[in-house]
């Protein structure tokens, strides 16, 4: 049984999934759970936190958290670090996680393990394995020295447990010494459209000429809108006037590695697939059954995409809304 | 001496003084220019190829019925020019005329050459009739051209008017001799003028006929009918090889600082002269598949605004200011326009005067890609992927030799040098990683076994030749790999070479001589064809359908070879052969070629759509190919037309393994 | 301006990885090494940022081992005008090739900003640019998208979840980690190409920026290739047994929804 330090994550009043992942795993493994709750008129999701076993939760709030801000999180957290003295402080591997957790390991003067996949609780440590070279390796990572170990972890990695309204968590005000720094975080800006870079999307949903129209292009998009995926285009969609060209993937058009892509009405040809084909898991959907995209997809579906990708976009809903 | 010794003498002394000076500053232009010189090699040929072209007007034959007006024009002068030289020779002396040749010889020279001074004015206004009625497309109106249609046919008139007003006059022994001019005479006699307006009209048609040429002579320097003096030295210098194409830059020559051509001074005089010989016919443009297609460029207009570019330039080149020398790509000559070429060379097959377009894009190209770093942003993920992956696709360089996986076709290092195969099979990057033309690559090693040819590959040591990128302008990119290529293949010994890619087959023939490559190499077509000439493959099964045969630009116009790839198709039984209508040296591009196939094309309609639309009027259900980027394009073609039921896009390699067991 | 960039060299995308003898880590023979995708944004803002300040220079640093240095010639080639190599173990985790590299930057007179890639394509970490900036004591904005430059300070566009951005404020010098489509990178001119062959670089050996042993805090080791790609299932049935059947299997299967 060890001393874990969770740090929590929330935008726009809300926590985030992966937080609860951490906390359930931490706690199920019958670890001494404390979580870090930093922000301003955050007080009340200290609950939920407990709900998934959380033992304790560290409140620090302050006008100079209400925003993430690199500086201030780094030092209210190596503050409270330092009076909890975890064995173990894990984040999510986030935008926000991924940004504080390396200049909260060097106030501390210990390492990191990023984006680790798996997390095994060991005594006081933790068994971490994470990918390397853009996932065509694993490697465990071995904490040197003395000092808690600390890791961040990629989202969905754990699995989600469920919450218990009998369970709670003591509520602890925490210090939150901001002070100076240099840095200041004025806004954050929603994106024109939620939709991410086809570039750096997780997962990326692409139609082809098969869809024999722009106006067509709207099952995609509802599919792409509930994984909170890119949509793309094959070049005879773009050349046809369905897509626009910076949807395009393939040669000349964005080469993508997401870790899903999900090809509808698209035949393979090399051009295409010089733009999708390290992509992690590829789908794909296509009425022609001797299509060559088949050669490198981990999923085939031969069926009509005006049929498949409205059922699987209703199959998609029903896994987010759990 | 008469006044009009003396005013001739004046007149023609001011007229040649002034034409001299121009053709003077012409020729001062064309010597301040930086390129490299061409060689002046292989003499008998070019000798052979001046004659044929110039006196046999060959090439300006090859379309009608223009080529039969412009041989009219072309002998005409020449012959009538004798009588010319007569007329101010006896300006001058009143004595010196030709007759002293005798009456009998002179009587057939005044003979011919009044009948080619008639066939000229009617050949004048047959080009009239042709701009100003017919208007082909693509001519355009000419101010120009009408200028010299309009002194030139003025010319005739004035010569037979000054004949007839002095048989009216002299009554010479040789009038009749001269039926054009003797008619005139007779119509003028009809008008009964006196003795003195007679020989004051003769005068005048005689000083007009001396005026027009004296005129013509000022005229000439800064007209397109400068090509008169330009296009017969053009003709004996042109590239005898049209494959020969670019020229090696040496990158350890540390005195070199500009690579490629940023200013018309950069490129050669030879090029100049290409702009004096340009008669703006426009036979250029009508091949070329960009311009036919609505891009920005014309091959014709190519060298139009070159040569204004020259003219634009005149004083500070001749002053010696290169730095206010303006760049080539000056607005006139648009970026998009440099982009747009296939390298098909189609322009250079069609100019009569044997022009050379392409060489020029592509030293534009250098400058704008290796001292600019202006091209097609996609364009930069292919050298990239070249530099890295050595192939133009982003595969990893260790896969190359996975399409073979299963036929034990063995590679070089497994047999050790090349005296242990018959020929190297040279696979290219589109056979090792297309998947389309894999299977092409996979029929063609199973003719080799049917034949029984002892073959290897290189597999993971092969790289690619670096066609892309020295059409794209890349030449330092392009010499890392060949060197890399060459230092393999000669490490293996490697005499013989045979390849199913034209790109890969053109280079490693023609272009990597200049970096110590020197093989015999085959297109896959020529192997095939020979191996059927052998008796080695007896193509037997019956593949019943219609074909029609796309000529590679990189086979065709670029190496000559349009009868082998035909004599595989003709071996195959069943297969009946049509041709599209621009076929063998006319054929149109599919549009791949100079790096295309590595751009997108956003301008006009597709190449590939428009050739696919020729090929699909042939009525043939198999479009045979023999290259993997021409069969990329039709492919695509075909499906855009929504035809890939009933028309199927083949390689010559994958209808002969389905003919033979 | 004296601009800076620390990149990374790094086993290209397409490389095959191989793991060695003992899955210590992965067999280097065959790798073709590049400079870390990222590290092109970085160099590309550093040139830019110097165009349009005169008088300005850019180095280009990278921690490493000797091969290290093709990498740096790169970056000259881009354009940058001098090079500093310092020389750390093949083995060396996050931590000693920040440190390292914060050690050579304060023996530089004076630092006005410096530029990295938001992560290296080897081990994806994400952590060297914070770490630089915490050695060297400067802040640090990662994921930028878009710099607003003042005289004495910046404006970042930071990217996070949801194609929302944070905008931050930072004073100089700070370190700014960069995320692509900050700019498009240069292609090297051949000029520049021949010119880099010539340009400075200096090496610098751990001791001399204050690095030991002791300064590594993890290690990798166990490494495993993942198993092998299976052939890919055709799914049976109609439309929306389709549509069930393959939301499981990339739900419980691959993990990815």
């Amino acid at each position: 049984m060890a001393k874990i330090l969770i740090v929590a994550e929330h935008r726009d009043g809300k926590l985030k999934k992966s937080t609860f992942e951490l906390v359930g795993a931490s706690a199920s493994a019958g670890n001494e759970t404390h979580v870090a709750l930093l922000g301003e008129g955050v007080a009340d999701l200290a609950k939920e936190i407990g709900n998934y076993g959380a033992n304790k939760v560290h409140v620090a709030q302050s006008a100079a958290l209400k925003l993430y801000n690199a500086e201030a999180y780094t030092g209210v957290l190596a503050e409270l670090a330092k009076g909890i003295s975890p064995d173990v402080i894990l984040a999510s591997h986030t935008p926000t996680g991924r940004d504080f957790m390396p200049r909260l390991a060097r106030r501390l003067d210990v390492g990191l393990a990023s984006d680790c996949v798996t997390l095994a609780f060991e005594g006081t440590g933790i068994k971490v394995r994470r990918p390397v070279y853009s996932g065509k390796a694993t490697a465990e990572v071995e904490f040197l020295g003395s000092g808690p170990r600390m890791a961040t972890i990629r989202a969905n990695a754990l699995g989600l447990g469920k919450p218990d309204a009998g369970k709670s968590a003591e509520s602890i005000t925490a210090t939150a010494n901001v002070g100076e720094t240099k840095t200041k975080t004025t806004d954050v800006v929603k994106g024109s459209s939620a939709r991410p870079d086809v570039t750096e999307a997780a997962i990326v949903v692409s139609g082809g000429r098969a869809l024999k129209g722009a106006e067509n292009f709207k099952i995609i998009e509802e599919m792409a809108d509930v994984l909170g995926a890119a949509v793309g285009a094959s070049r005879a969609a773009v050349d046809a006037g369905y897509r626009p060209h910076r949807d395009q993937v393939g040669q000349t058009g964005k080469v993508v590695s997401p870790a899903l892509y999900i090809a509808c009405g698209i035949s393979g040809a090399i051009q295409h697939l010089a733009g999708m084909r390290t992509s992690k898991t590829i789908v794909a959907i296509n009425t022609d059954a001797e299509a060559p995209i088949y050669q490198i997809a981990d999923y085939g579906v031969v069926g009509d995409l005006f049929q498949v990708v409205p059922a699987l976009t209703d199959e998609f809903k029903k896994i987010k809304e759990h | 001496m008469t006044w009009q010794t003396f005013a001739f003498v004046l007149i023609a002394g001011f007229a040649f003084s002034y034409s001299g000076l121009k053709f003077k500053t012409l020729f001062e232009l064309m010597r301040k220019h930086q390129g490299t010189s061409p060689k002046l090699d292989r003499i008998p040929e070019r000798i052979q190829t001046a004659i044929a072209n110039v006196l046999g007007q060959s090439a300006v034959n090859r379309k009608q019925p223009i080529g039969l007006l412009h041989t009219v024009i072309f002998w005409g002068f020449i012959i009538i020019s004798i009588g010319t030289v007569e007329q101010f020779a006896s300006t001058i002396h009143s004595a010196a005329n030709f007759e002293f040749i005798g009456l009998g010889n002179y009587a057939l020279l005044v003979r011919i050459q009044d009948f080619f001074t008639t066939a000229i004015l009617v050949a004048v206004l047959g080009a009239f009739y042709r701009r100003i009625v017919v208007q082909p497309a693509g001519l355009g109106v000419s101010k120009d051209a009408n200028v010299v249609l309009t002194f030139t046919g003025t010319l005739m008139v004035a010569i037979l008017l000054m004949n007839a007003f002095f048989i009216v006059g002299h009554n010479p022994p040789y009038a009749a001799s001269m039926p054009v001019s003797n008619a005139l005479a007779g119509v003028i006699r009809g008008y009964g003028f006196s003795q003195t307006t007679n020989q004051v009209l003769f005068t005048a048609w005689k000083w007009i006929h001396m005026l027009l040429v004296l005129g013509f002579s000022m005229y000439i320097p800064s007209s397109k009918h400068l090509h008169i003096l330009a296009a017969g030295p053009n003709t004996f210098l042109r590239k005898l090889d049209r494959a020969k194409a670019m020229r090696p830059i040496d990158f350890t020559n540390e005195s070199l600082t500009q690579y490629g051509a940023a200013k018309i001074t950069d490129f050669s005089w030879k090029d100049t002269l290409d702009y004096y010989s340009c008669t703006e016919c426009g036979r250029c443009q009508d091949l070329c598949p960009a311009w036919n297609t609505g891009k920005e460029l014309s091959p014709k207009k190519l060298i139009v605004d070159l040569k204004s570019n020259l003219y634009q330039n005149k004083s500070a080149i001749l002053s010696g200011k290169s730095e206010e020398v303006g760049p080539i790509v000056d607005g006139k000559i648009t970026e998009g326009v440099i982009w747009a070429c296939t390298s098909c060379r189609a322009c250079e097959v069609a100019c009569p005067v044997f022009i050379e377009h392409t060489d020029k894009i592509y030293e534009t190209r250098r400058n704008l890609v290796m001292m600019e770093s202006k091209f097609p942003a996609e364009v930069q993920t292919v050298f990239k992927n070249m530099e890295t992956n050595y192939s133009p696709w982003a595969f990893a360089a260790s896969d190359r030799a996975n399409w073979a996986e299963g036929l034990e076709v063995k590679t070089m290092a497994e047999v050790g040098s090349a005296d242990g195969v018959d020929v190297l099979l040279w696979v290219g990057c589109a056979g090792s990683f297309d998947d389309r033309n894999k299977k092409v690559l996979r029929s063609f090693v199973s003719l080799l076994k049917k034949a029984s040819v002892k073959f290897a590959i290189l597999g993971t040591e092969e790289q690619c030749t670096g066609d892309a990128a020295r059409r794209i302008g890349n030449e330092y990119l392009f010499q890392t790999l060949a060197t890399a290529n060459i230092e393999t293949l000669n490490r293996y010994a490697v005499k013989k070479v045979v390849t199913a890619c034209p790109h890969c087959f053109n280079i490693l023939k023609n272009e990597y001589k200049d970096f110590g490559g020197k093989y015999e190499v085959v297109h896959h077509s020529q192997y095939i064809s020979q191996m059927i000439r052998e008796g080695k493959l007896k193509p037997a099964a019956n593949l019943s359908a219609k074909v029609t045969f796309h000529d590679s630009c990189y086979l065709g116009r670029w190496n000559n070879v349009y009868d082998q790839p035909r004599a595989v198709l003709e071996a195959v039984p069943g297969l009946q052969l049509v041709e599209m209508k621009n076929n063998h040296d006319q054929s149109m591009c599919c549009g791949a070629g100079g790096g295309r196939m590595w751009m997108e094309e956003t301008v006009g309609k597709r190449v590939n759509i428009t050739r696919t639309e020729q090929a699909l009027e042939t009525g043939a259900s198999v479009i045979a190919a023999a290259c993997p980027f021409c069969m990329t394009m039709m492919n695509d073609g075909v499906k855009a037309k929504d035809k890939q039921d009933s028309v199927k896009v083949m390689d010559l390699a994958e209808l002969m393994d389905q003919a033979t067991t | 301006m004296n601009i800076y960039v620390c990149i990374k060299q790094v086993p290209d995308t397409e490389t095959k990885i191989k793991l060695n003898a003992d899955s210590s880590g992965i067999d280097p023979a065959g790798i073709k090494w590049i400079m870390s995708p990222y590290d092109e944004f970085a160099v590309e803002e550093a040139l830019r940022l110097k165009e349009k300040n005169a008088g300005s220079t850019v180095t280009v640093l990278s921690a490493g081992p000797v091969r290290v240095v093709e990498a740096i010639r790169t970056a000259l080639a881009m354009g940058c005008d001098n090079g500093i190599h310092v020389e750390i173990a093949e083995a060396a985790d996050n931590n000693i090739a920040a440190k390292a590299l914060a050690g050579a930057l304060k023996k530089e007179a004076k630092v006005d900003i410096v530029f990295t890639g938001k992560e290296a394509i080897d081990d994806g970490a994400a952590q060297t640019s914070q770490l630089i900036a915490e050695h060297f004591g400067m802040p640090c904005v990662t994921v930028v998208l878009g710099i607003e430059y003042g005289s004495t300070s910046l404006k970042c566009k930071r990217e996070v979840e949801g194609g929302a951005v944070e905008m931050i404020e930072t004073s100089l010098p700070a370190l700014i980690a960069a995320q692509k489509g900050l700019n498009e990178p240069r292609y090297a001119s051949l000029p520049n190409i021949m010119k880099a062959k010539k340009k400075e670089v200096k090496t610098l050996k751990s001791a001399d920026v204050g690095v030991s042993d002791g300064d590594q805090k993890i290690r990798y080791k166990n490494f495993q290739l993942p198993p092998p790609k299976q052939a890919g299932k055709k799914i049976a049935g109609d439309a929306s047994a389709q549509a069930k059947e393959l939301v499981r299997a990339l739900h419980e299967e691959a993990k990815v929804v």
